[in-house]
């Protein structure tokens, strides 16, 4: 048996020595939804990060508890990664929507179909930065839709990548449930500002 | 934050490879860099470019799991219900990151599978100083002040990189990071300006971790081609030696200032404003992060054992139809 110093270690009887496993499977974890959240009420949904989860609702529950429990959050999403999709990239000064191909005047639909979808669109305005949302736009699939976002938001400059995500795929924090965003008051212990450090060397110095 | 870049770098005499890249891509991505602008997954990039940030984005994920062990181990005998609060507060912090990095790496296409395989098959590295072990409150406290902030130093540095989704990743890790470095000066400076007894343990503490700590940069940087290339590259953002020399200047005076002692009669700095110490013994180093150190085959056991112990919750919850997709950012 492996022995510690630490009698914890110690009681969980681990061996001594073990033949290193077997490689883990392609997908031995879960798959990833990306998360996006809002940092104040009416800022725009901003991109933070990917978490593991088996479904949606557990995917939430995750991503509220690893991006909103340091700073403040007023609502979150998230999707899955898989219905995310991407443009390629273009440099910092560029657009991204000046590469799509160019279609002909009638090509957009003049008025939106009773089967169109709604769809979020997500803009990189500096690479290394995160993706916000800016809009949402109706159209049959996600290539139309980048048509429609190009239509809307095509103004904006730069735009050095784009995210198209159908909305159906999108889970959403429910505004009734505002309240769970309230940090609780007595966990101060997480903040910097908490430790008032100086104070006891200011004193110590004084005393020495 | 615990990473340190340096762990182990490719060596220096292995072959760059950019004799077999093209020319006209390679321009192209190394002007993007010379312009400021950020490299994104997508993007081409040379060989030596996507292994060396695997390599050093995985290390640095693994730190942080590997890290959040010796300081985990003292949550149920933090002293006192708020220092319990907050130690695990901070240890849930350092765990998260490590989601956040594995991410990061798996952009460049390694999978967060393969690499938590390759950290308990012993064939990538973590930060050496957590071979060594926490016997006391006041160990962790070291950790939790002094190694928290040489991994500061250098993940200052790294966020200034040209790795679009490193940056992301260090942007937000090092915003969390405030409150670490704040508590950990608190919790040594309670102890230091305390009894003689709470100061004795301290100041034992602080003797047993500073050869880990002069260790923590890594040895002093071979101006290889390699590291030329990886700093024009922005992958390595400032040398081994310069982080050292940026630690000792914002710490060691912190240290002196609550009376503690540092095991170390050569350190100084000398009229160039230049810290001058006694050289690690590199050595040592070698030895224990090649696996000979006092808590390298723990540390892998307790991961392992939390990896194996966890599986039947991961069989039980996987959906059939669930594929691997890579991370987008």
């Amino acid at each position: 048996m492996l022995s510690s110093f630490d009698p914890r270690i110690n009681r969980l009887g681990l061996p001594e020595s073990a033949p290193p496993p077997p490689d883990k499977a392609a997908l031995d974890q879960f798959p990833t939804y990306e998360v996006f959240h809002q940092r104040k009420e009416n800022a725009a949904y901003a991109y933070v990060g990917p978490v593991h989860a088996p479904e949606a609702d557990v995917a939430f529950l995750f991503a509220k508890e690893q991006f909103s429990r340091r700073f403040p959050c007023t609502g979150l999403w998230v999707v899955p990664t898989s219905a995310i999709q991407v443009t390629g990239y273009v440099g910092d000064q560029e657009s991204v929507y000046d590469q799509l191909p160019l279609l002909p005047a009638d090509a957009l639909p003049a008025a939106a179909a009773a089967t169109d979808e709604a769809y979020d669109i997500f803009h990189l305005k500096k690479r290394g930065k995160a993706h916000a949302h800016v809009g949402q736009v109706r159209a049959a699939s996600p290539e139309a839709a980048l048509q429609q976002a190009k239509a809307a938001f095509g103004d904006q400059r730069p735009v050095v990548n784009v995210w198209v995500i159908c909305s159906a795929d999108v889970l959403r924090s429910d505004d009734d449930d505002r309240d769970m965003w309230t940090t609780t008051p007595d966990k101060k212990y997480r903040e910097a500002i908490a430790y008032k450090v100086q104070d006891r060397i200011d004193r110590f110095k004084q005393e020495g | 934050m615990y990473g340190s870049a340096s762990t182990h770098d490719i060596p220096a005499k292995a072959t760059t490879g950019l004799e077999n890249e093209d020319p006209i891509l390679l321009a192209e991505f190394e002007a993007r860099i010379a312009r400021g602008e950020k490299i994104e997954p997508t993007d081409w990039m040379p060989q030596l470019y996507r292994k060396q940030l695997t390599r050093m984005i995985e290390q640095h994920a693994h730190s942080e799991i590997i890290g959040s062990l010796p300081e985990g181990t003292w949550i149920t005998r933090a002293p006192g219900f708020r220092r319990k609060m907050a130690q695990m507060a901070k240890v849930q912090d350092e765990v998260g990151h490590a989601q956040l990095l594995y991410s990061a790496a798996e952009t460049l296409g390694k999978t967060r599978e393969q690499m938590l395989s390759d950290l308990v098959n012993g064939k990538s590295k973590y930060s050496n100083v957590f071979n060594y072990p926490t016997p006391t409150w006041a160990d962790s406290n070291v950790i939790s002040w002094l190694i928290d902030a040489g991994a500061i130093v250098n993940q200052m540095a790294n966020a200034k990189g040209s790795y679009g989704p490193y940056c992301r990743a260090l942007d937000r890790i090092c915003a969390e990071e405030a409150f670490h470095l704040k508590y950990g000066h608190d919790a040594v400076v309670h102890m230091a300006t305390g009894t003689p007894v709470q100061r004795k343990m301290m100041q034992e503490a602080l003797n047993r971790w500073w050869p880990a700590i002069m260790t923590f940069f890594g040895p002093s940087d071979k101006m290889s081609v390699h590291t030329e290339i990886l700093m024009r590259w922005k992958v390595k953002m400032a040398t081994n030696d310069a982080c050292r020399q940026q630690f000792l200047d914002m710490y060691v005076p912190k240290i002196w200032e609550i009376g503690l002692t540092l095991p170390d009669a050569n350190l100084r700095k000398n009229e160039d404003g230049v810290w001058e110490f006694t050289e690690p013994d590199w050595e040592d180093f070698k030895r224990v992060i090649n696996g000979d150190g006092p808590c390298n085959a723990e540390r892998i056991a307790v991961r392992r054992a939390a990896e194996e112990n966890g599986a039947w919750v991961r069989r039980a919850l996987l959906q059939p139809q669930a594929r691997y997709v890579r991370p987008l950012a």
